[in-house]
């Protein structure tokens, strides 16, 4: 694949959002409306012990992604309630339309006491074309389980061959601290299958192989067909040092499959790396992809997963 | 009708020595039946840790058949380990509910994390035991049954039964967490699922005993029994915003015929707090069985356990 970056089309600092939020534009994700296309992403506050809130918020755009035409005014979603498992934060929010209908799945965070946080998957729907969302209940559509103990997140759900796939991560481990560094986690890339969108299966499978290690970090795939087979995107890293140094930090990966079951991992193949310099040259994470009219694009976070906004690439050539 | 008489307390974990892990509570008594003794499985703790807090471990002890109040033999370890950094059972495993299997005795368990924002947060775990229940092994890090939609956290407090053929897991369900004098408190409610495996379970999704002390009531250890043709349920209940200051939890009492349609009927419970003595503020966590063609009921007192728990017979007809 070839893709041509388009730069940062949205810069924090430069939106009415620095008002009510302290940083961070992450995990942007689109619809596609007739004449606009939607981004969501998920921005933060302090809340009163210095330890920061995830909120949902959006951007519109003119099609070609030049322009920025409308801000969103108000939250998109409440954060749970009390003891409830996106108390403390929704990020990722990945909203999905099946036919008229909008929905979105989220990763709720919450605080631990011998680890930062847990998540899980929520499920919303949007009644008023996408300006807000409403949850379904208050508990998780897709949770802990016998073999995924913790660190369910990162949904992104399409209908494929007539069902509904969810792609998320799970957790795999949470390393102990040590005097190089705090406790911390190994998650993968697995799937679940349903036939309404709620009720879900999982597989039980790590779909996609460890390219620096066993401790290799897997998050946010985002799946699209084009032509006969599946492509899917996504973003690793070191388990340790991956704040800091520009070598341990998240890079785009990339993989194929003509089933949905079978991955075949190919990140050279995927055609898009860090810039020498700018605002993606030491990390490149949350990548989004979506057909907008007869074009495929990529949406993305650059430096400090994505502290300052997010950027766009548009797919020049398959190979 | 039927009444509760009390026989004395048979266990008091201030008697036990040179046990880490068990220096005071014996939560949940439930019984395993030997040709020569009863084993009561039961949760205990040892003492605070450096953050002031507990862990509960699972214990048994054996009691001879021909007399209950002679204790032949006390568990030389805790039966489960506790969970691994991050999971769902780090800080507790409790309740512990158990059923033979052919060779096997299989264990359902509530696992123990803590949050930030509540105390802690409860998923239940499955283990099996391969030496007849003297110690179980976990079949994955995870838990089986987690939160859900309409089941956001606090899923605990569970039982194992099997009835023509199915398996049912009676447990509670966390409906809300409420702030009373600047404390967070836990409204439980009673659930069920079935299943045909013991290892893929459906939600019945319903709250199965009506409330009968407001919409905030907690109720725990649904313990079902069945004779005379019809399901017993025994279980214990108090109120979330008066409980720190009554210490109070009771004894409630419901009957089915059908194991979905539940009629509450407290007053038939036929058992409450003595005038003085162990069990003198509470009394909870029921549990009935036959042995030697009578019924009892085994069940803890003041501090939820603290110091131990007692026997009771039935007088007149479990109908």
């Amino acid at each position: 694949m070839k893709w041509r970056k388009l730069g940062q089309i949205f810069e924090f600092s430069k939106s009415p959002f620095k008002n009510e939020f302290v940083s961070h534009s992450q995990s942007p994700q689109a619809v596609v409306f007739d004449n606009f296309v939607r981004v969501y992403f998920s921005t933060r506050k302090k809340d009163k012990t210095g330890k920061f809130l995830s909120h949902v918020q959006f951007v519109d755009f003119d099609k070609k992604f030049e322009n920025i035409i409308n801000y969103s005014k108000h939250e998109v979603i409440p954060l749970g309630n009390l003891g409830c498992f996106d108390e403390h934060g929704i990020f990722p929010f990945s909203p999905t339309s099946f036919g008229d209908k909008l929905y979105a799945y989220t990763d709720g965070w919450t605080r631990r006491v011998s680890v930062d946080i847990d998540s899980g998957v929520g499920f919303a729907f949007s009644s008023d074309g996408g300006n807000t969302f409403k949850k379904l209940g208050d508990g998780p559509v897709l949770s802990s389980s016998l073999y995924e103990p913790f660190l369910v997140g990162d949904p992104f759900v399409r209908i494929f061959l007539g069902k509904f796939y969810m792609f998320y991560i799970f957790g795999k481990k949470w390393c102990e601290k040590t005097e190089e560094h705090e406790p911390e986690r190994v998650y993968k890339i697995g799937y679940a299958i349903s036939d309404d969108g709620i009720n879900w299966k999982k597989m039980n499978r790590e779909i996609i192989k460890d390219k620096i290690d066993e401790n290799e970090c897997q998050a946010l795939p985002t799946v699209i067909k084009i032509g006969g087979s599946y492509h899917m995107f996504f973003c690793y890293r070191h388990m340790i040092s991956f704040r800091e140094k520009k070598e341990k930090a998240y890079r785009l990966g990339y993989a194929f499959s003509d089933d949905l079951v079978n991955w075949k991992r190919n990140d050279d193949k995927g055609g898009i790396a860090a810039s020498d310099k700018g605002w993606d040259s030491a990390m490149m994470c949350y990548p989004h992809v979506f057909h907008c009219d007869e074009k495929i694009f990529l949406l993305y976070n650059g430096n400090e997963f994505g502290r300052f906004g997010f950027g766009i690439a548009v797919l020049e050539e398959m190979t | 009708m039927f009444k509760w008489k009390k026989l004395g307390r048979i266990f008091n974990p201030l008697d036990v020595k040179n046990k880490f892990w068990l220096k005071e509570f014996a939560q949940a008594p439930a019984t395993l039946l030997f040709d020569e003794f009863i084993r009561i499985y039961f949760s205990c703790r040892p003492k605070r840790d450096q953050s002031g807090q507990f862990v509960s471990y699972s214990a048994f002890i054996d009691l001879d058949r021909k007399n209950l109040f002679n204790i032949i033999n006390i568990a030389k370890e805790p039966v489960l380990k506790l969970g691994q950094k991050g999971c769902f059972d780090e800080f507790g495993t409790y309740p512990i509910s158990v059923i033979r299997e052919g060779n096997e005795i299989w264990a359902y368990y509530g696992g123990w994390t803590r949050c930030v924002s509540v105390p802690f947060n409860t998923a239940i775990g499955f283990a099996k035991s391969k030496n007849g229940g003297v110690s179980f092994e976990k079949i994955g890090p995870g838990p089986l049954l987690s939160y859900s939609l309409d089941e956001p956290f606090n899923i605990g407090s569970v039982r194992i039964r099997k009835f023509n053929n199915v398996y049912y897991l009676f447990y509670v369900a966390g409906k809300k967490w409420t702030m009373v004098n600047s404390k967070p408190e836990m409204s439980l409610k009673i659930r069920m699922a079935t299943s045909k495996d013991g290892l893929n379970w459906t939600k019945h999704n319903k709250n199965l005993v009506p409330e009968k002390n407001g919409e905030n009531e907690s109720q725990a250890s649904p313990d079902v029994y069945y004779t005379n043709g019809k399901y017993h349920m025994f279980f214990c209940n108090w109120i979330p915003e008066t409980f720190r200051d009554t210490k109070a939890r009771k004894i409630g009492y419901a009957y089915s015929t059908d194991l979905i349609n539940w009629t509450r009927d407290d007053s038939k419970a036929g058992i409450d707090v003595s005038e003085n003595g162990w069990d003198s503020e509470m009394i909870a966590y029921p549990h009935v069985f036959e042995i030697d063609g009578k019924i009892y009921m085994i069940y803890l007192g003041n501090e939820v356990g603290r110091y131990g728990f007692g026997l009771a017979i039935i007088e007149g007809e479990l109908n």
